[in-house]
């Protein structure tokens, strides 16, 4: 069935005299059925790989396939996909009907009558069997996105690719669609790769993330994995908002040493760290707690610099007490703490919530702990 | 004028210096408000811009073709004075009576289309290829478009020459590939055909601006998305692509059109004076020679008309259209 495997993919586009790596050397792996959201900043080549997988860019090197045949020189219109583009790309000439049928009359010999109960069905699923028989220039940004949706499941492919499809709606309607999206993917149970640089989408809506940066593969793992056991520095950086707090520290024995403070390590993380004297130590900003006095061994007295109140919660930029000034991190605390700038507060940093990087290479070393 | 607001008396009753009294409440007839309420609130205010230009143009224009429309309705022929006392359509019924009137406007009609259709299939085809990002792009665009900068007595000249039965270069090779010599300007069945391979020759690259327009105007994600949902290069530009390129097609074929109707100067040049080869004499043409040759002012106008008619054919529809989408 529809399980989609990349193997070894290299996209090189010449430049001048030179060459740009594009996409290089990824392997990933989706099952039938499976929601993969391929997320990374821009230019990290997620579009580049997804236009592979299209057929609308050749393949340098390394192999597609898709339900096990290799599709590398399929055009195409033989590939048995299904596409949303960012920008929809409706046929602006043609009805919503028309657009929807387009797929099935060049792809498949169905019956006229056949395709039109096809239409009419995927139209029923997207709620827009009442705009059949508009135009495209006559629809909302909304009912074109459920227009370009509905060309795409009308198809029945066995892969759907969605170039980041909800990036030209708003706010609010991007959330409604995103929840929307992912039942309907559910419901179809096809196939679908997903490109957006937005995490929020990544994290909410795939079953597993791909992360890109440079073209690179990062880390395909679940969107908790990414969050909680970060393959490296990278992902540990692009997953998450407020990001991960980095510390460049050394390590002197059993002990962190940063430029504005110290931090002991336990036997246990030291055996994770092995013989790594650089590093980076790495927390989240929701693991940044307030403590009552600094008499722990992981407690710091910090000085706040800016408060941003966002309700919920306070986000808080501290700065160690040594640290210069400018130099802060971030912590977030209750909505309902009391903290204003030019404070000086006591916060702890607890050994389980740490994670700790290689200096040089990036790679994770030790990853948080998470109660079972 | 007689708006009140800069006076800043806004009770309603303000006399201005010209004495006209306006009445805000709208019961009372104001022919300037009428004016300005039937085509927009400065109608008046801004004539003093318009205006000027408006008659003369207006004069110039189109009382000119009122004029020459008054002239086709007499007998004037020769020197002397049109006789505006005596009118009525005689030239009209004359023209519709001579074979020569009505050759003329056959030709002229497939001249129009033939030339026109062609021009626009080639223009199309030339621009698709251009458009596939091949190398030397702007190389061929630039030399597809150089014939439309030469002159029309230029070109009419290269192709007399290359016509031309004993020497030209295009007997030469047909007789080499032993197809024999053809008469192309000579044969009656052949010159009009000719004249309009010649014409689409010069006018193909202005076609093909045109739709290389068009085609840059379609995003590229409506050929990628016509290929993922499955239809071949050719079904693609025939269902997706081509469609888009309405608004090309219709201003590149009024272009085109309106130029076939008056290629009297490439036909004048191509023989050097007001008798065209037999078989490829347009309306155009024997318009010129009837009133410059002949002196047959009235009937020339006659056929002026007939052509202006021709003309509004093809230009009223495009303006319709134009006007339906809001563009005028």
């Amino acid at each position: 069935m529809g399980t989609l495997e990349l193997d070894g993919v290299t996209k090189v586009f010449p430049d001048g005299d030179g060459e740009i790596v594009a996409v290089d050397d990824v392997d990933i792996e989706m099952r039938d059925g499976e929601f993969l959201v391929v997320v990374g900043p821009s230019g990290c080549g997620k579009s580049t790989t997804l236009r592979m997988v299209a057929g609308l860019e050749t393949i340098s090197s390394g192999e597609i396939r898709l339900a096990g045949k290799t599709i590398n020189d399929v055009k195409p219109q033989h590939r048995d996909i299904a596409m949303v583009f960012q920008s929809y790309a409706l046929y602006p000439h043609m009805t919503v009907r028309e657009n929807m049928a387009f797929g099935l009359e060049e792809s498949t010999d169905l019956s006229d009558d056949a395709i039109d109960e096809r239409v009419t069905d995927a139209a029923g699923t997207m709620g827009i069997s009442e705009l059949l028989d508009r135009k495209p220039s006559d629809l909302s940004g909304g009912q074109r996105q459920r227009v370009a949706l509905g060309r795409a499941i009308v198809r029945d492919p066995e892969v759907f690719l969605m170039d980041e499809p909800l990036s030209n709606l708003d706010a609010k309607l991007r959330s409604e669609m995103r929840t929307e999206l992912q039942r309907l993917q559910d419901e179809l149970d096809v196939t679908t790769m997903y490109v957006t640089h937005d995490q929020t989408e990544a994290m909410t809506m795939g079953d597993r993330i791909a992360i890109l940066n440079a073209g690179e593969l990062q880390q395909v793992a679940t969107p908790l994995e990414c969050y909680h056991e970060p393959a490296n520095r990278f992902v540990a950086g692009f997953i998450g908002d407020p990001s991960m707090n980095f510390f460049d520290v050394r390590r002197d024995g059993e002990t962190l040493v940063g430029d504005a403070f110290d931090y002991p390590l336990s036997a246990s993380t030291l055996d994770d760290v092995g013989d790594v004297t650089d590093l980076t130590l790495g927390v989240r900003p929701e693991d940044v707690s307030l403590a009552g006095d600094a008499t722990g061994e992981h407690t710091f007295s910090t000085v706040v610099d800016v408060v941003e109140p966002m309700g919920d919660e306070n986000t808080v930029y501290l700065r160690f007490e040594d640290a210069p000034e400018g130099d802060t991190f971030i912590a977030t605390v209750g909505g309902l703490q009391q903290v204003s700038a030019g404070d000086e507060i006591t916060i702890e940093i607890p050994e389980e919530t740490i994670h700790l990087f290689d200096g040089n290479s990036g790679e994770a070393v030790h990853n948080r702990e998470i109660d079972e | 004028m007689t708006r009140n607001t800069d006076t800043g008396d806004d009770s309603g009753d303000a006399v201005t210096d010209g004495g006209v009294t306006e009445d805000p409440s709208g019961s009372g007839f104001s022919p300037i408000a009428a004016l300005n309420d039937r085509f927009g609130s400065d109608f008046v205010e801004s004539s003093q811009f318009w205006l000027p230009p408006f008659l003369l143009v207006g004069l110039f224009v189109y009382g000119a073709i009122i004029w020459n429309f008054l002239i086709s309705l007499t007998d004037f022929s020769g020197f002397g004075n049109p006789n505006y006392g005596d009118l009525d359509l005689e030239m009209y019924t004359r023209a519709l009576a001579e074979s020569g009137f009505v050759d003329a406007a056959v030709n002229t009609f497939i001249l129009l289309v033939g030339f026109t259709l062609v021009t626009l299939g080639l223009g199309l085809g030339l621009a698709i290829l251009v458009d596939r990002n091949i190398r030397f792009e702007n190389t061929f665009r630039t030399i597809y478009l150089l014939p439309m900068s030469l002159s029309f007595v230029v070109t009419a000249q290269f192709w007399a020459w290359m016509f031309n039965f004993n020497n030209g270069v295009i007997n030469i090779v047909t007789s080499s590939l032993g197809l024999g010599r053809v008469d192309w300007l000579g044969n009656p069945d052949i010159v009009l055909w000719a004249v309009m391979f010649a014409l689409m020759w010069q006018f193909a690259g202005y076609a093909m601006v045109v739709y290389l327009a068009g085609l840059r105007a379609i995003p590229n994600e409506h050929y990628e998305a016509a290929k993922v949902d499955g239809a071949s290069t050719v079904r693609m530009y025939w269902r997706v692509i081509i469609p888009q390129l309405k608004g090309s097609t219709i201003s590149a074929s009024v272009v085109l059109m309106v130029f076939a109707l008056k290629a009297f100067d490439f036909l004048y040049s191509l023989v050097g004076g007001y008798r065209p080869p037999n078989g490829a004499d347009i309306l155009a043409t024997k318009m010129v020679r009837e009133a410059y040759a002949n002196l047959n002012w009235a009937y020339a106008s006659a056929i002026a008309i007939a052509l202006f008619l021709m003309t509004l054919g093809i230009v009223g529809p495009y303006l319709y259209y134009q006007y339906n989408r809001g563009n005028l």
